[in-house]
């Protein structure tokens, strides 16, 4: 199979959705005739122009906002915030119209729309570095979405631009460059349904978003040692796939959830807690997570590399857990 | 209100584990609070416990056997006050096991179930007396039938996991399998085959017996010693015929009397304690980075007992008179050897003496008690002949012993030692000298 970096299989599936359906346009700082800050868009504004790659200037609120509007009378417009970090500027207008004209017109508004954004720590300085995974896991009426290999990237893109509600879509920085296989021809990945990356006995490791590459490592170390590590990636927080997790603890019986993102409210909780309310009598230990320091984060990348879950970390977690 | 709970207390700060010497009070008795209730072997001590509360006492059925070895913390029993006592179980006892599954285990398990019957170990910490167990093991126990309550379990404070459920279903198996009963049929068993020559294996039969929590601790605190002093050890001959003399003296002094008699062993710490007084260095430690000059002489006298070697210690030997050392040193041995001795007692020595005199012997080597950096080894007190004075060529008989000084190499040097050493030699041999301190 091809092989393509997240970013070009992404954009790939961007240009096949774009190509099918004319009413689907791109909002950003920069995606026009520069290709986007992430090379998001690379290509496309030769194809379509500027009546489908729209450079904005800064006003998050405001083009979110004119998205919204668009959304409501039939356009599908891909909302590139470059860093998911600028994306709350225009909080208001997601939380308060985007997520919620479907509910308050009773179903008969849709608001077909993709928000995407750079995130988690890349030596990028506590305001591009935010991962926030939680704050949208919290709103109803949203789907969060977090790809972590190539194909998923392309797959799930796809998937995020065909659906009919305000999607969040989320691409860890450190991925970026990432290259692995993509399937040719079309490839769309479903929404709620996990991936099991590596198959193990002895323990569930749930990675999100980046921590997925270092819980894989983890489990190269910890199968030196003797311990078969399960690693899944979820691929969408929402929905979230709590059936394969279960599965997984109902076979290894020891769960260990590793997320960038902060612990408290976060989707490990959530996970942990779904986890004991469905689970209760699979589990032969605590569910026990492991997540970024809760503390913006620094731009020193020793400071940096000292506050995000390493594979290291994740192995000795995972070995304490294992005679805990 | 509730049940008081009797647990392994701990005798020093750094023991973690003892066992359960003997109950003072019978299993039923009413005990007030402040009343000795029980003896702990600790590391090197025998020690009483009063009773905390007051109330009914009641042994653990299946509780630490007497001499067992225990973490700190390990339930022992509990103390029932009168208006709990009708009410009172033990926990865990009175839970029957009352599903179909659990009740065909017992009657399975019941020809040679012992290993099931162990009791569970409290949690180190002492405080949770729960039986902790792992929601996924409780039910893989229910499901293989098999009586959690009594499991030893491996995790984190002795919780139960599914590994220690799926061993002990194993070795319910095991006994489940049918014990050859034994008959005159010499078709059942190999087992009474090899009866007849059982008795001749018995003869050369290796005997095993879990070491015991002295035993361990001299063996831990002697290999720690050994592997990391650098060991010199320096050996002179000294003429005792003095100290003989003065050690008569003092046995026939009329004035005294109802009182210890000064041993060589008292009348050689105190000489000791005058050299070192003299050469501070022989009396410090090393702790981490750095050398600790001690303040007072704390000499420890190494004591065989029955139990193993036990060292108490005489402290700040500087302020005593010999008599008064003899006082103390005599109540020491005697509650070294009948066990009463109680931790403080073996702690705080700066150098110590050990004499093997009334075994024949000569000169040794001793291991260094760490963190003290010497130890005296003392020969036995022989009459030889002596060349008194070379020029007329006279030989007398003298009483003789023999100064075996080991000291650690990393703090002192041999010179220094050596300079110890013949101090303690002349103090001997003139032993009046140190009464001009």
């Amino acid at each position: 199979m091809r092989e393509l970096t997240f970013t070009d299989a992404a954009r790939e599936g961007l240009a096949e959705e774009m190509a099918r359906d004319a009413m689907i346009f791109v909002v950003g700082e920069g995606i026009g005739a520069r290709g986007g800050n992430f090379n998001t868009t690379v290509g496309l504004y030769d194809l379509y122009g500027e009546m489908r790659l729209r450079d904005t200037p800064i006003s998050e609120r405001g083009f979110t906002g004119l998205c919204t509007g668009a959304a409501v009378l039939g356009a599908r417009p891909v909302v590139d915030f470059m860093f998911l970090d600028f994306e709350l500027d225009a909080l208001g207008e997601i939380i308060n119209q985007m997520s919620r004209l479907h509910w308050m017109s009773n179903g008969q508004v849709k608001v077909p729309i993709v928000l995407r954004g750079g995130v988690g720590l890349a030596s990028t300085g506590p305001q591009h570095s935010a991962n926030l995974f939680s704050i949208f896991m919290h709103l109803p009426g949203l789907h969060v979405v977090v790809p972590v290999f190539p194909a998923d990237a392309k797959g799930l893109l796809k998937t995020s631009i065909r659906t009919d509600d305000p999607v969040i879509f989320l691409e860890h920085k450190k991925l970026m460059r990432l290259k692995g296989p993509v399937p040719d021809g079309e490839h769309l990945v479903p929404f709620g349904q996990a991936s099991v990356v590596r198959q193990g006995k002895d323990l569930t490791i749930v990675g999100i978003s980046f921590t997925v590459i270092e819980a894989l490592n983890a489990a190269s170390l910890l199968e030196i040692e003797g311990i078969s590590a399960e690693v899944i990636d979820p691929r969408t927080l929402a929905p979230l796939d709590m059936a394969t997790i279960l599965e997984s603890v109902s076979k290894t019986h020891r769960l260990l959830v590793v997320d960038e993102d902060f612990s408290p409210c976060g989707a490990g909780a959530e996970i942990a807690a779904q986890v004991m309310e469905q689970g209760f009598y699979e589990l032969d230990a605590p569910v026990r997570r492991m997540n970024g320091t809760f503390v913006p984060g620094p731009y020193s990348p020793p400071l940096e590399a000292a506050v995000i879950p390493s594979a290291q970390g994740i192995a000795k977690a995972a070995q304490a857990l294992m005679v805990e | 209100m509730m049940a008081f709970e009797i647990t392994l207390p701990r005798l020093g700060w750094d023991m973690e584990e003892g066992s359960l010497a003997d109950w003072l009070k019978k299993d039923g008795e009413f005990v007030n609070a402040g009343e000795l209730l029980f003896t702990v072997e600790g590391d090197k001590a025998i020690q009483e416990i009063e009773a905390l509360d007051s109330g009914y006492l009641k042994t653990l059925p299946y509780g630490p056997q007497k001499g067992e070895k225990v973490p700190v913390g390990t339930l022992l029993g509990y103390l029932v006050p009168e208006e709990e006592l009708a009410e009172f179980h033990i926990p865990g006892q009175s839970l029957e096991p009352v599903t179909v599954q659990a009740t065909q285990v017992q009657a399975v398990a019941q020809p040679a179930g012992n290993h099931l019957e162990e009791p569970s170990p409290a949690p180190v910490d002492g405080r949770k007396r729960r039986v902790y167990i792992s929601p996924y093991a409780k039910r893989l126990a229910q499901g293989l039938g098999v009586d959690w309550q009594g499991i030893r379990g491996s995790g984190k404070g002795g919780r139960i996991m599914a590994l220690d459920v799926e061993q002990a279903a194993m070795m319910k198996q095991k006994a489940a399998v049918p014990v050859p009963v034994p008959t005159p049929s010499p078709s059942v068993s190999a087992i009474n085959a090899i009866q007849p020559i059982a008795p001749q294996v018995a003869q050369y039969a290796v005997e095993r017996h879990t070491i015991t929590p002295l035993r361990k601790k001299i063996a831990e605190h002697m290999a720690y010693s050994a592997h990391t002093s650098a060991p010199v050890t320096l050996t002179t001959e000294v003429d005792a015929t003095e100290l003989v003399a003065l050690r008569k003296t003092l046995k026939e002094d009329s004035a005294i009397t109802g009182q210890p008699v000064p041993s060589y062993n008292d009348l050689l710490t105190k000489l000791s304690c005058q050299a070192l007084l003299e050469h501070p260095l022989i009396n410090a430690r090393i702790e981490g980075e750095e050398v600790v000059q001690m303040g007072a002489v704390n000499i420890a006298v190494a004591v065989d007992t029955e139990r193993g070697l036990i060292v108490p210690v005489l402290k700040d030997v500087q302020t005593k008179a010999l008599r008064q050392l003899a006082r103390e040193s005599a109540v020491l041995i005697e509650r070294t050897r009948n066990g009463s001795i109680t931790y403080e007692e073996l702690q705080g020595a700066t150098f110590t003496i050990t004499n093997l005199g009334m075994f024949e012997i000569d000169a040794f080597s001793p291991i260094i008690d760490l963190p003290q950096c010497s130890i005296l080894g003392v020969g036995r007190i022989a009459p030889k002949p002596v060349v008194v004075d070379i020029e007329t060529e006279k030989v007398a008989i003298r009483q003789c012993m023999i100064l075996s000084l080991t000291f650690d190499h990393r703090l002192i040097d041999g010179a220094q030692a050596a300079r110890f050493l013949q101090r303690v030699k002349h103090f001997i041999e003139r032993p009046y000298l140190w009464m001009a301190g």
